[in-house]
């Protein structure tokens, strides 16, 4: 392989990074509201939100994205193959995102609750104080490993033609008819990222342990 | 005809995706089941270097995208010679690949066991493969019911990859007849639909194990 | 009583174990002849469990033997180790009771008891049914045949247990402090069928706590201190009149 398609790569790589930081910066924080919903039970919506989890966690993200983009543009969408790339990753992963926030607001502590109700405390306040920054710590692990998973599955988004760290080989091995060298190297490049993942995940799993209640 | 009809006249393109979809993760599913409760016994073994082994390709699978996997099968294995087709290339990755997931996901259990388990069949005269078989594995399996639930989901999720590899599995079938009639809606929501019942049927099959495992005071809260 | 002339049913000869550098067993020998019943008393660290576990070999002593009817354990004749299938095999021989019970949760009472039999010792399922059904009504337990560990008493469980043990029909049963997890209430069911085993003629080697079956039903008792037997005698000599300062600080202790 030629420095070329090094940079190549290194190109391809980029793109997975950015795609996969926005998804994960959409679905976190949509999976709470969500939860939030789905937690408040609100007649329609909350029944919307149990579909909407158990058919996003069923629905392989490749399947998700091909259908995105070549469905929208019939209901007028216009969407770009990034755009969709992004979506469907959203879309997937903010319904895992969903149950760790639900479970994690579940699980609360019921006496702090209490507390925080015997001091007068609203519940938009008591939410926001007291719960959701423990939520937060006690999500995280988890919120982790499913970016973790969120990586691993973004080779989806190559079918619908978005030139990520995956389909970059394919572009290389099209030109050099050598399809390993590239793929190796990328795999090289995502256990990279990956383990940077699962090692910060084990650091937050430690740390929670310290914390619990 | 509508899009519809169109799709409904297709359905032998479908159903054949959707058998091969099943197929394929029929077998790897019991495959990796039965490799990682073989693979089992090995994270404890007496010698290093099997365990260093099996620690590198475990902490290798759960590190790599499952399509990378199965694109250094399918182009890595002519370079030693095998030819494999394509439908063959991907029962092989999915299996390979997940059988490190369930070791996983035993192994875990299998550190959380009393050791009193392993000791009390150790003193009725149990040792090795019946130990594990009669004794220790329905205890993780019972255990861990909804975590291997989750990664039969994933299992099935998988499949779908194969397509890039020329497999004609239900995503392709549906993304073939899409592009064949310019039909885009109704394939993928036959597809997806399909998807969500197998992994409806996978939650119900799990829950029913679960619920056996609590009978029995096992399974984690 | 006096001594037999037979070989013992169980010898263990010098034994000693450490962990961690610290010798927890000290040259530790012992003679069980059949159908006695010997206690190991002693307090907390004294390696009593320890030895116990070192006699059917679930730990492996650093040095020392064991001899089962003669047959060494853990040891082949060659001195070199036995294999895994070797030591299960002889361990068939031995029953073990613990403290924490280890029942078998995904069994149920009656599975647990005709388990060992059957795909160990390759018996019919009609007879171990038999010999289960047989011995859980020996230990009181015949109605709970169909119920899973779970939902059983510290005390049924134990009894439980013995069934097991029992079910392998061995020639020593080993009691590592069978009855120290039960709730004070529970306990005399244990001892109970215990007491009933040993008036059998069962040959047992009980580590235990309850001074009352030490001096009721044992023809000896091993008293161990810092990993060594310092005492050893009839429970009526040691009882009323312990020779060594230990063991008669021991017993105000345990009055």
């Amino acid at each position: 392989m030629t420095a070329g398609d090094y940079q190549m790569l290194l190109d391809g790589a980029w793109t997975t990074i950015w795609i996969s930081l926005l998804a994960i910066g959409g679905g976190v924080p949509l999976g709470l509201v969500l939860s939030l919903i789905r937690v408040s039970r609100f007649p329609v919506l909350s029944q919307i939100v149990v579909l909407y989890v158990s058919l996003g966690r069923a629905t392989p993200l490749l399947t998700l994205a091909l259908f995105l983009f070549v469905t929208l543009p019939v209901f007028g969408v216009n969407i770009d193959k990034y755009t969709a790339g992004v979506l469907a990753l959203t879309l997937n992963t903010a319904s895992f995102n969903t149950e760790v926030w639900r479970s994690a607001y579940q699980s609360f502590p019921q006496s702090q609750i209490e507390a925080a109700r015997a001091t007068g405390m609203t519940r938009a306040l008591y939410f926001r104080r007291i719960m959701l920054p423990q939520m937060w710590y006690a999500s995280l692990p988890s919120l982790v490993n499913e970016m973790t998973l969120l990586v691993k599955a973004s080779p989806a988004i190559a079918v619908i033609g978005v030139v990520d760290l995956t389909r970059v080989t394919n572009r290389i091995a099209a030109q050099t008819y050598e399809p390993l060298p590239p793929i190796l190297v990328a795999g090289a490049m995502y256990m990279l990222f990956i383990s940077v993942l699962v090692r910060l995940q084990r650091h937050l799993e430690k740390r929670a342990e310290r914390y619990a209640t | 005809m509508t899009d519809l009809e169109i799709v409904l006249n297709e359905w032998p393109r479908l159903a054949s995706g959707f058998a091969n979809t099943l197929l394929l993760f029929g077998i790897s599913a019991l495959g990796a089941f039965v490799l990682g409760a073989l693979m089992l016994g090995a994270f404890r073994s007496r010698s290093k270097i099997v365990r260093v082994a099996l620690g590198y390709f475990v902490d290798g699978m759960r590190m790599l995208p499952f399509l990378i996997f199965a694109y250094l099968l399918y182009y890595g294995l002519p370079t030693f010679g095998v030819r494999l087709d394509a439908w063959t290339v991907g029962l092989l990755g999915l299996t390979i690949y997940h059988c490190a997931y369930v070791a996983e996901i035993l192994r875990g259990a299998w550190d959380q066991l009393p050791v009193g388990q392993t000791e009390s069949a150790q003193a009725h005269g149990y040792h090795g493969f019946r130990l594990m078989r009669r004794i220790v594995l329905p205890q993780l399996v019972l255990n861990s019911a909804p975590v291997l639930g989750n990664q039969l989901i994933y299992m099935l999720k998988d499949t779908s990859f194969l397509m890039i590899i020329t497999v004609k599995e239900l995503t392709y079938a549906a993304s073939s007849i899409q592009s064949m009639y310019f039909v885009p809606l109704e394939p993928f929501l036959i597809a997806i639909a399909l998807y969500w019942a197998i992994s409806l049927l996978i939650e119900g099959f799990v829950a029913v194990v679960h619920r056996s495992a609590k009978e029995r005071g096992l399974g984690r809260v | 009583m006096a001594a037999s002339e037979k070989k013992p049913v169980l010898q263990v000869d010098d034994i000693s174990k450490s962990f961690d550098g610290v010798e927890v067993v000290r040259n530790v020998s012992l003679e069980v002849h059949s159908g006695d019943t010997i206690s190991i008393l002693g307090p907390s660290g004294s390696g009593k469990s320890t030895l116990l576990r070192c006699i059917n070999w679930l730990e492996q002593p650093d040095r020392g033997e064991v001899y089962l009817a003669g047959n060494r354990v853990g040891r082949k004749e060659d001195g070199q180790l036995m294999s895994d299938r070797e030591l299960a095999n002889v361990r068939t021989q031995m029953g073990m009771v613990f403290q924490s019970f280890n029942l078998w949760p995904h069994f149920t009472v009656l599975q647990n008891v005709i388990e060992a039999p059957v795909h160990v010792l390759g018996m019919t399922k009609d007879d171990a049914v038999a010999r289960a059904e047989q011995l859980l009504e020996k230990v009181g337990l015949e109605v709970k045949r169909d119920a899973y560990p779970y939902s059983l008493s510290g005390g049924q469980k134990q009894r439980v247990a013995i069934a097991r043990a029992l079910a392998m029909s061995p020639t020593v049963m080993l009691f590592d402090e069978p009855t120290s997890s039960l709730d004070p209430e529970l306990v005399g069911e244990v001892l109970s069928v215990m007491r009933d085993l040993a008036a059998e003629g069962m040959t047992m080697v009980v580590v235990t706590h309850e001074m009352s079956f030490a001096r009721d039903v044992c023809q000896e008792v091993v008293f161990m201190n810092d990993g060594q037997v310092v005492e050893q005698s009839t429970p009526e000599k040691f009882f009323s009149n312990p020779r060594t300062d230990r063991a008669q600080r021991f017993l105000t202790r345990h009055k």
